[in-house]
């Protein structure tokens, strides 16, 4: 399932044929440019929507973070602390994300039904459950279509992951589907630029705009009297890296403050944090920063103790960061992953998939600060309250950042929903 | 396999009737047009189905656009420089023929094709059970010896694995780890032109002629199958004797319609359903199933397979294959997408398809025939270039085929053209010397057709569907030392070529930069681009401009394209 540029009209060609000579060049960027300068940046803070997913990937537990059930059969060992919104409280584990609460709302009601690693990845990546046959876009992908600037030429879809993350780079392609390459991710592994930013050593520097500006006018020739969106698709890639190179400066991850190293960490999460920081600063629309690894099936407390001690200084920094840098209004943060995690105990002292009563954390942008939205039984095992699947967490992402989720996608003449037309969005928890 | 009197009978009635369908079609072809080649058939059915044809279609392609075009369609690389000036300059007015013939007997052309098909048979899948080497080994062979495909397939899917030295063609179904839900899918998508995957749970909600029962009753060829270990780790396709397949459709479970499941015989496609005998309880086996013993039954539902699927009804099985030897040439499929050949998306040319399918059965599913008569088609040898001001809309219509349509490379084609173009081909074979074969050269230059496949060919099991292009490639050709070591210069590759030009030799600079790298005259503005880039550089700057020249080729779309 890819994007289907053609439109047979000869009109349309010969606008796009227009478009391509105006942005085709390597000099088409500099109106671009000043957008990702220090004032852009702050113009871009007051108008564009931007999202940061914090992917918590094999499963984080509920009952270790957003909904703890202490001294019942199944709440572990863990108790649980105020925050700073009266009455909610959260796993003791996450100190420091309770006191940045009042950015943040909790879902507490989700029942995906599903335990399975790929199918609740696909499920909460897309909103939808995988039906064989047809690929929906991954939420990056899709807010990098609907939200990013359209003179941008940079990807609007970034992923931040550790060098031995299981993601493989060569599927990020279908996160996109129909949508084109053009809103695929582009991944940042291990803290590092994109793989191939750098200038090769032994090139000039001279070359580089030399090279661009040739493949531009010798290139030109061809398209005339071959109109083909193939082309076109070929040569938007250039721009697109291009605009990369042309912005170096945004992927030079080395120059963060002693200061912002030493409230963070210097751990890899803890960089990640900061360079998501950066990136939203500069523009880029959608941030996913995955977090590994939560699959617990034994020593799960252990386990919650060792990942959430590192993940809660640096998450709660990043959300206090933004709010005080006035960006939280215009930020989605969204905390979740696959399904959570289950009630019982095993043997191993672990927990096993659960998808049947799980929770999620919202922030910033959309969102009503504090709200807690649902409700489990005492010792989690079901929920009791305001039930939700990931077509109604959808429905409320879309909302959030201003978008009318019933709308479509459009593929090849074919519309198709952008969430599940059976769900609607959390109204209670939206600002 | 199994010396079954009753499974002899069925299988000799099932080849008799493939033979008679082949023979009747063979017969309506050769009578009703009997001195009509294909390639003319060709041309005369794509004109009738435009208006005013003659006025809309687009020019002959010239000499180099042709060459560059089938090399790269029939052997998988651009040609070199040499080989673009001789030919362009060669007057003998069958010339285009004799280059066909070239290729095809060519050693490149089985290269080629064992690509190809490895592309479409094993979807990059990872090597599990069988070696890589042994399945390429025999994809190669069967295409230099030019295997038809009917046999091509009955080796296949004939295929256990059980001989060691012989189990190449035992890949389709072995690294498919016997999966008998991917082994369907594929088997209707590769072999029938159907893409059943959504019938693997109901009835195609879109497409009216794939049901449930088709995904099912192929299914049930290979429900039986499963992959065997025996006692050394071997692995080899076994079959049991019982199993059938159930299903239920997703829709009546979903509207509370029905809960009962339903079974079906083997068959293909509405064909005739596979008849079972029946043997007493206890009976069924040649050798019995026990520990680490590889069963044989007494019938083999996995025998009835390939023919089942040669001699599936209106010759789908040809016209599939037709189909997507023409999608290869052309570009795009008579019937678009290829697996998708179903009542709903009738062919853009019923009768062409239909002639394709026929003759190509007729011909006894001789590949290197069809290709050749697509390739000496007008329609085949049509420029990619509109000249008009004004573009007719039917000629923006890539079904219209009025002229030829732009094919992406393959990530194996991009590799080889640029290790071509850039001369390092040419480099490996100097240093090969006495040692220079096809296969040396092959194994020589087979790491960089890997990084390519790697980063241009998709994840393994779901190489894209159609052109696409990320970031992280471009950042690749911009940025990777693999690509600045291949026109970085060195003895006897283009940039070491054009830096022995003089400045004042600028023509001669740009004719050889074309020709190496496009297979084509420069026109005179190339010419003039060319001279003013290097106008007064000299030493490093001449070698940085030079090297920019040939990165800003290569990484052009009329490199990145086959037109």
């Amino acid at each position: 399932m890819r994007c289907k540029h053609t439109c047979n009209s000869a009109e349309h060609f010969s606008r796009r044929g227009f478009l391509q000579g105006v942005t085709g060049g390597a000099l088409g960027m500099a109106g671009f440019r000043n957008m990702v300068s220090a004032e852009g940046a702050q113009q871009l803070a007051s108008s564009q929507k931007q999202v940061v997913v914090f992917w918590m990937s094999g499963g984080v537990s509920q009952l270790e973070t957003w909904d703890p059930k202490p001294a019942t059969d199944t709440g572990g060992p863990f108790q649980t602390i105020p925050t700073s919104v009266p009455g909610v409280h959260i796993s003791e584990l996450l100190p420091y994300t309770a006191q940045q609460m009042h950015h943040l709302a909790l879902v507490r009601s989700i029942n995906t039904n599903n335990n399975d690693h790929a199918k609740g990845d696909y499920m909460m990546q897309t909103g939808y459950r995988q039906t064989p046959g047809f690929e929906y876009p991954f939420l990056g992908s899709a807010f990098s279509s609907l939200l990013a600037p359209e003179e941008s030429p940079l990807p609007h879809y970034l992923v931040l992951q550790t060098q031995g993350d299981y993601g493989n780079d060569s599927a990020f392609p279908l996160e996109s589907s129909f949508l084109g390459p053009q809103h695929a991710p582009v991944s940042l592994r291990g803290g590092k630029p994109p793989t191939n930013l750098a200038r090769p050593l032994q090139m000039p520097a001279t070359s580089e705009l030399r090279r661009r500006q040739l493949r531009a006018k010798l290139g030109q020739r061809f398209s005339l009297g071959r109109p083909s969106d193939d082309v076109e698709v070929y040569n938007a890639s250039f721009e697109q890296a291009a605009a990369m190179m042309n912005h170096r400066e945004m992927f030079d991850f080395e120059k963060f403050s002693a200061k912002d190293l030493e409230r963070y960490g210097t751990h890899p999460f803890a960089r990640h944090c900061l360079i998501a920081r950066k990136l939203l600063e500069n523009g880029i629309t959608f941030v996913k920063i995955r977090h590994t690894d939560y699959d617990s099936h034994s020593e799960n407390f252990n386990f919650h103790l060792e990942q959430l001690g590192e993940w809660d200084r640096p998450f709660a920094t990043f959300v206090g960061d933004l709010a005080e840098r006035g960006m939280l209004e215009q930020t989605l943060i969204i905390v979740m992953c696959e399904f959570g995690r289950t009630p019982k105990i095993n043997v191993r002292m672990g927990r096993d998939h659960w998808g049947t009563a799980w929770s999620i954390a919202l922030g910033g942008c959309g969102i009503q600060p504090g709200a807690v939205v649902g409700k489990t039984n005492a010792n989690g095992t079901a929920v009791v309250d305001r039930e939700v699947d990931s077509g109604h967490l959808f429905h409320t992402f879309y909302r959030a950042v201003g978008l009318d989720p019933t709308e479509d996608f459009v593929h090849e003449g074919r519309p198709f929903h952008r969430t599940d037309p059976k769900a609607s969005a959390i109204q209670e928890i939206l600002a | 396999m199994s010396d079954d009197g009753v499974h002899d009978n069925l299988a000799l009635r099932i080849r008799f009737l493939s033979t008679w369908i082949t023979v009747f079609a063979g017969f309506i072809s050769v009578s009703a047009l009997a001195d009509e080649p294909l390639h003319e058939v060709i041309d005369r059915l794509i004109a009738a189905k435009v208006p005013a044809y003659a006025e809309v279609v687009a020019p002959l392609a010239g000499d180099d656009e042709f060459l560059r075009r089938v090399t790269l369609d029939l052997t998988g690389t651009i040609p070199t420089a040499e080989e673009a000036r001789r030919f362009c300059d060669d007057s003998d007015p069958d010339k285009r023929s004799r280059l066909i013939d070239q290729l095809l007997g060519g050693p490149q052309y089985a290269r080629h094709m064992q690509r190809v098909f490895d592309l479409l048979l094993m979807r990059r899948l990872p090597e599990m059970n069988v070696p890589t080497a042994q399945w390429q080994t025999y994809l190669r062979q069967s295409f230099a010896e030019n295997k038809p495909w009917d046999q091509i397939t009955r080796e296949i899917l004939g295929a256990d694995g059980v001989d060691p030295d012989h189990c190449g063609p035992a890949r389709f179904y072995l690294d498919r780890q016997g999966d008998a839900d991917v082994i369907t899918r594929d088997l209707g998508r590769i072999f029938l032109g159907a893409d059943l995957e959504c019938a693997q749970c109901h009835h195609h909600p879109e497409i009216d002629d794939w049901k449930q029962e088709d995904y099912y009753g192929l299914s049930a060829f290979i429900v039986r199958s499963f992959v065997f270990t025996d006692k050394d780790e071997k692995k080899s396709f076994a079959e049991k004797a019982e199993g059938d397949v159930e299903f239920i459709s997703a829709f009546d479970v979903r509207d509370k319609k029905s809960q009962e499941t339903k079974s079906t015989p083997p068959r293909v496609f509405g064909g005739p359903p596979i008849e079972e005998p029946k043997f007493e309880k206890g009976q069924e086996y040649e050798v019995a199933p026990a520990d680490n013993v590889r069963p044989i039954p007494k019938f083999s539902r996995r025998d009835q397979l390939a023919e089942s699927i040669i001699g599936t009804e209106h010759n789908r099985f040809a016209r599939t294959a037709a189909n997507r030897l023409w999608a290869m040439m052309m570009g795009r499929g008579l019937i678009h997408p290829v697996d998708h050949d179903h009542a709903g998306n009738p062919p853009s040319h019923p009768e062409l398809l239909n002639r394709l399918g026929q003759e190509f059965a007729t011909q006894k599913f001789d590949i290197q025939w069809l290709l050749r008569e697509i390739a000496l088609s007008r329609t085949y040898q049509l420029s990619s270039r509109h000249t008009a001001s004004d573009l007719p809309t039917v000629a923006l219509k890539d079904k219209s085929f009025a002229r030829a349509i732009l094919k992406p490379l393959s990530p194996a084609q991009l590799a080889r053209a640029m290790l071509e173009a850039t001369g390092e081909a040419n480099v490996q074979r100097a240093a090969l010397g006495d040692q220079l074969t096809e296969k040396t050269l092959d194994e020589n230059l087979f790491k960089y057709e890997e990084e390519f496949v790697n980063r241009f060919g998709g994840p393994p099991g779901k190489p894209p569907e159609q052109f696409e292009s990320t970031i992280s490639q471009i950042l690749f050709l911009s940025n990777h030392e693999t690509i600045q070591n291949l026109i970085a210069s060195k003895e006897g590759n283009l940039t070491d070529r054009l830096l022995r030009f003089t400045e004042e030799e600028s023509a001669a600079t740009a004719d050889e930069l074309f020709f190496s790298i496009l297979s084509r005259l420069p026109t005179e503005q190339d010419v003039q681009d060319v001279s003013e880039c290097l106008a007064g550089q000299t030493e490093e700057s001449r070698t940085a401009a030079i090297e920019d020249l040939i990165w800003a080729l290569i990484t052009s779309p009329e490199f990145r394209f086959n037109h």
